[in-house]
């Protein structure tokens, strides 16, 4: 890999100009002093203009797979969520509760993880929280210990399946592992760690949780049925997202990708939305969708791969991996072990998708070691779950973090940096560890 | 045709230190909608009008879109707590601090291109130079400036 024969400017060292590329991108977006979108893109420029890989080799590096999963999905959310079925089911269930505060809590974390498990973390506690907020108004309690659940139920839920959380798409896309796969593997271990998680936030907060009967039949008075805008379009939706989920689940016998069924669902839904419509209104609507993909999120990607790429094409990633499993003794169960709890202590202090976007071509390089590349399939489950589960380790452990409390600030109810992590950092190591003795009972020893 | 030609010159206005509650009389009193917040020197500072009191009622994740409807939620008794809360406030704490201002020598085309793109309240503050406030003039009263005019005259005035 590192005899190619690209001129990098001035005669530099290609390692020394991709690492330090690398490590400059990754530092300033933890300043978070700029948007990390253009960061990521001037990070990927410069690797190209100086030289380091050619504009072909930056694009082969960028996995259209897990760009076009998260561009589609984006869409059909897009859609969706204007139908009011979301915040539909969260009334729903806040009812199913009797009013009770501790019931709530329960029952809207419960909702979260399962809609994280089929939507992005950031959507779900976008539409989540809002409803969260106005729920513990008409209760008259302090929202936090409501938005600290949701928190940590939405990167739980997103572990559980390959579409819950990006690092479950890039490491699908890359490693060849389907949604089935996940189902199978990953989904089976998330329940108990909310279980547990749940308890442990009894401790903290259960005890405190009480409203008057008149603020509990408040919450009784919210009609559910009110919250739905549009009947019709949320048929289409519930259709179209069924469909693109059992196409995920079959896909591998297919040998389609899950990108294609997401497009194609995608596409689908922007026809239904607005069948019927005259070309200008369909226009019109077609725009606005669109508008609400997340491009930041997408074209940050773009350039996380072409960077990744760069680093990796210097041979730097592959000395790292021979590194690691120097440490580790070329043990599998140690270097497992080493995965999981790396990624999980760095998932929490530093944007996951970075890091796994670097932990994935060191995984790979492993693959001569453990012999081949289906050896690997247990190391990819313990990135998985350190790298999302992670996530809850501090306020900045996720970008659906951040959100909720951008809410609870709006709301007056800062959630303050270290606060959260006096709470959230112990209940992560608990489920680090849950998944450690998962992972070794069923893939190790 | 100039926006000191046609604006209201008379106006009731109100200062940073003062109440909510005051100025909440004043509006009410005088069915104002709006009153100007000026400091000693009659400078403008902001304004008080109904709408951004009542903006100040309703939950800022509702205001800001994050719920876009609320039509499944009994009344909470959330206006009357926060309405119970901001009342005691200064005018400074509430007030809106970008409102709509022209220049007494401006044109009634800038006066109405300027209402339309704040797009906010259908009135702007008129200042001169020095930023001290001269009037007020409403998307009604250039309408009625209007329809006063010869229907053979080629100039707004």
């Amino acid at each position: 890999m590192h005899d190619a024969v690209n001129h990098v400017i001035f005669g530099l060292d290609p390692t020394w100009v991709a690492v330090s590329l690398l490590l400059g991108v990754y530092g300033i977006i933890m300043a978070e002093k700029f948007n990390r979108a253009v960061l990521s893109l001037l990070g990927a420029g410069l690797m190209i203009l100086c030289g380091v890989i050619t504009q072909q080799q930056a694009v082969a590096g960028i996995d259209f797979n897990t760009i076009g999963l998260l561009t589609g999905m984006m869409v059909i959310v897009a859609i969706s969520q204007k139908t009011g079925m979301f915040q539909y089911v969260a009334i729903k269930s806040a009812k199913a509760a009797k009013g009770e505060p501790w019931g709530i809590l329960v029952m809207l974390s419960v909702v979260t993880a399962v809609f994280s498990a089929f939507l992005d973390n950031v959507t779900t506690v976008l539409l989540i929280a809002p409803v969260t907020l106005l729920i513990t108004d008409a209760l008259n309690i302090k929202p936090y210990p409501f938005l600290f659940a949701q928190i940590l139920a939405s990167n739980i839920g997103g572990t559980a399946t390959l579409i819950g959380d990006p690092p479950n798409i890039m490491i699908g896309s890359a490693a060849g592992l389907s949604f089935y796969d996940f189902l199978v593997n990953l989904a089976p271990i998330t329940p108990l760690i909310m279980l547990a998680t749940i308890v442990g936030i009894w401790f903290m907060f259960g005890k405190g949780l009480h409203a008057t009967e008149d603020a509990k039949a408040l919450v009784m008075q919210f009609n559910e049925n009110d919250a739905i805008e549009d009947v019709l379009l949320m048929k289409k939706s519930l259709f179209v997202l069924f469909a693109v989920i059992s196409g995920f689940t079959v896909a591998h016998s297919f040998h389609l990708e899950p990108a294609s069924i997401a497009m194609f669902g995608a596409a689908l839904l922007l026809l239904l939305q607005t069948w019927g419509m005259d070309l200008r209104a369909k226009d019109h609507a077609y725009e606005g969708i669109m508008a609400e993909v997340e491009w930041t999120t997408i074209f940050f990607f773009v350039g996380l791969f072409v960077i990744v790429t760069g680093v990796e094409h210097t041979g730097v990633i592959e000395m790292l991996a021979n590194r690691t499993l120097e440490l580790t003794g070329g043990d599998f169960n140690a270097t497992a072990g080493a995965i999981l709890w790396v990624s999980a202590i760095a998932s929490a202090l530093i944007d996951n998708i970075p890091f796994v976007a670097t932990m994935i071509p060191l995984i790979e390089s492993m693959a001569p070691t453990f012999g081949g590349a289906d050896a690997l399939v247990p190391l990819w489950w313990a990135l998985a779950l350190g790298a999302c589960l992670g996530g809850n380790g501090s306020l900045i452990g996720a970008s659906a973090n951040l959100i909720v409390a951008g809410f609870a600030q709006r709301a007056g109810h800062p959630i303050m940096f270290l606060q959260f992590m006096k709470h959230a950092f112990g209940l992560m190591l608990m489920s680090i560890t849950i998944a450690h003795i998962y992972l070794y009972l069923r893939y190790l020893n | 045709m100039k926006a000191n030609l046609i604006m209201t010159r008379d106006l009731v206005v109100c200062h940073p230190d003062q109440t909510v509650a005051e100025v909440m009389n004043i509006l009410r009193d005088r069915s104002f909608r709006v009153v100007p917040v000026v400091d000693e020197g009659r400078r403008i500072l902001g304004a008080i009008n109904m709408l951004g009191l009542l903006t100040k009622l309703v939950p800022e994740y509702i205001v800001n879109g994050d719920l876009k409807s609320v039509a499944y939620a009994p009344d909470i008794g959330l206006l009357l707590r926060h309405y119970r809360n901001i009342i005691d406030l200064k005018v400074s704490d509430v007030m809106d601090r970008d409102p709509t201002i022209v220049h007494e020598n401006d044109s009634l085309l800038s006066v109405a291109a300027a209402l339309i793109t704040y797009d906010r309240f259908e009135y702007a503050f008129v200042v001169n130079r020095e930023n001290e406030l001269l009037g007020i003039i409403s998307a009604s009263d250039i309408l009625r400036r209007l329809s006063k005019v010869d229907p053979e005259g080629l100039v707004d005035a």
